[in-house]
């Protein structure tokens, strides 16, 4: 839990080129000059009005989209490795993955581009895979020799207390079951960083504080950093370290605060309640002032 | 540990098991209390209509005229045979079918380039209607066994093709990026992700192949060739043997919708992660 950075953005800036309802092209941007830093260890949340870029620059960050401008590191190496341009860059990237071109090798081999991984919205686990395939796929994925695969991903699995469920199919499971699903699968890999999009949105309200307090009990054992994309204040205040405001059209940072509240807390911590309310109300400052626009 | 001990039992106990469970699956309704009381008074009326001259009986056959034009089909023409026949050209035309359409709808679905590249050309021959292939392929195959596999193989390729197409171009991002982040090339994507995405498709279509399959079946052995059930239903006809062409109309249907059934089979067992959800 040694200081550091884990994630680095450097101004960051999204664009989209959309189809309007009159059939024109036009420009959207989603992220507009973003940079952000997070040190290791560390949990923190974006929060913002929907449509204010927050999945895409999280997408962005985990290498799954391309910014338009900006770089993003993790743990110092670049994300999306820019491909080679120049003659010497291209032999240098051909003996690097002793593959004949860049393209075969996206094509033909896993290869992880970092070392994070992603908790997405709905959960994502894959319904014709069981419970423990969706884990060890994950773990083929990454390279782990065939005969450790099962034992890793029991272990995580029971780790997040699905050691009883490793045959059913996730659509055999409950909500709150596939989202630990998703956990396991994203730990099982022991990641630097985890990312999750809306990770709770789907579940129910006391379901929810379990999850949130099992996810503090995850962290708190290995030491990962976290950043999590939220709507809900209270979760972010409970959870997080920091949260980074974000603001729509176009999308950038507008606010950070830092919660020194210590560890472990309460939910009903007058200090958290505090800042739950001071967050509460820039977000609904923005969302009217949005309001006006539109009218 | 229940899906093991539901099917850890190898071998003979299980084929019989599992064949049983099939025949019961799919051809049960034909015996269920309802249907019999349907089933019952219609052949009574079968048999009966004709008798009291109520329809011709050149012209409607009864039942019991069917049966023995069946018996002597068997005896004489060597139905089961042709059956045979006509199975190995259906199964021949609709295996190549599925070997080619699946693949390509597959890259189609995958890659926008690919796409871009092939699909016009399918879009324009597509709407052919297969019958119309009959006199250019006699001409290209002559009258045989190539003509015909090929027109069965053309009636069941453009539904494969379509919508596989359509379900991998569909498959959830999310499944996709989910894999990404792991470091999934896109060969481990289009094996793990997008093909058992669309698992469920596939087999919808490779169904609506079959329907179209069976009519070309029927159309390349009228055309030409000297075995097979549509030969013997044209010969039937030459020779104005009613029952015989009802004989022959029938074991096209227990064909067709034994095949449907096989396919809803393999989707169940394939898809056993849909049950329940
Ligand atoms: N692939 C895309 N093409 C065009 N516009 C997109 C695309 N992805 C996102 N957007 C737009 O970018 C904006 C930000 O989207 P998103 O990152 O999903 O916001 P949030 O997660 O904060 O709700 C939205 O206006 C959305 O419509
Ligand atoms: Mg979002």
């Amino acid at each position: 839990m040694e200081g550091g950075k884990m994630i680095e953005a450097r101004r960051i800036s999204k664009f989209f080129s959309i189809v309007n309802k009159d059939g024109i092209a036009e420009g959207l941007t989603a992220c507009m000059s973003v940079t952000l830093s997070i040190e290791k260890g560390k949990i923190i949340t974006l929060l913002g009005p929907s449509g204010c870029g927050k999945s895409t620059f999280l997408e962005i960050l985990a290498g799954l989209q391309a910014p338009t401008e900006g770089e993003v590191y993790i743990d110092g190496v670049r994300v999306l490795e820019p491909l080679p341009s120049t003659r010497a860059e291209m032999e240098t990237y051909r003996k690097k993955y002793r593959f004949l071109s860049p393209l075969a090798n996206d094509l033909f081999r896993d290869r992880p581009k970092h070392d994070i991984a992603m908790i997405f919205q709905d959960y994502a686990v894959f319904p014709w895979m069981t419970v423990l395939q969706n884990v060890t796929f994950t773990l083929k994925l990454r390279g782990l020799p065939r005969s450790e695969r099962e034992k890793q991903a029991l272990f995580y699995l029971n780790k997040v207390g699905l050691g009883a469920s490793v045959n059913k199919y996730p659509s055999q499971l409950s909500g709150g079951m596939r989202q630990r699903l998703a956990f396991a699968r994203a730990l099982s890999v022991e990641p630097k960083a985890i990312l999750m999009d809306e990770p709770f949105a789907a579940v129910d309200v006391l379901t929810r504080e379990h999850l949130q307090d099992d996810l503090l009990k995850l962290w708190e054992s290995s030491g990962i950093t976290i950043v999590m994309v939220t709507h809900d204040v209270a979760e972010a205040t409970y959870l997080s370290d920091e949260i980074i405001i974000f603001s729509p059209s176009p999308g950038t940072i507008r606010n950070r605060f830092k919660i020194d509240v210590p560890r472990p807390r309460r939910r009903d911590d007058p200090d958290l309640a505090d800042i739950e309310v001071r967050i509460s109300k820039l977000l609904k400052y923005d969302v009217d002032n949005e309001c006006e626009y539109s009218i | 540990m229940q899906v093991e001990q539901q099917y850890g039992s190898k071998g003979l106990g299980l084929l019989t098991r599992e064949s049983g469970l099939f025949l019961k699956n799919s051809f049960g309704s034909l015996f269920s209390r309802e249907f019999i009381k349907v089933l019952i008074p219609l052949l009574v009326l079968w048999e009966v209509i004709p008798r009291f001259d109520i329809l011709p009986r050149t012209l409607a056959p009864t039942l019991s005229d069917v049966a023995l034009a069946f018996w002597d089909m068997v005896v004489n023409k060597g139905l089961f045979l042709h059956i045979l026949y006509s199975l190995a050209k259906f199964l021949a035309g609709l295996l190549i079918a599925v070997l080619t359409a699946i693949p390509i709808g597959i890259f189609m679905g995958w890659n926008l380039s690919i796409r871009k590249h092939a699909l016009p050309l399918f879009q324009m021959l597509a709407p052919i209607p297969p019958p119309a292939w009959v006199p250019l392929t006699i001409i290209i195959f002559g009258i045989g066994l190539p003509m015909q596999i090929f027109l069965i193989f053309l009636g069941a390729f453009y539904p494969i093709l379509f919508n596989t197409y359509q379900a991998i171009k569909d498959t959830d991002p999310r499944y996709l990026s989910s894999a990404r982040v792991f470091g999934a090339s896109e060969l481990t994507l289009i094996c793990n992700i997008y093909f058992w995405n669309a698992l469920g498709a596939i087999i919808m279509s490779v169904k609506t192949g079959v329907a179209i399959a069976l009519v070309m079946l029927v159309i390349a052995e009228m055309y030409g060739g000297r075995s097979g059930i549509g030969y013997l239903l044209v010969e039937a006809k030459d020779f104005f043997q009613i029952p015989a062409m009802v004989v022959c109309m029938l074991v096209l249907g227990i064909i067709g919708w034994f095949s449907i059934e096989l396919l809803k089979f393999a989707e169940l067992k394939l898809a056993l992660w849909k049950v329940g959800r």
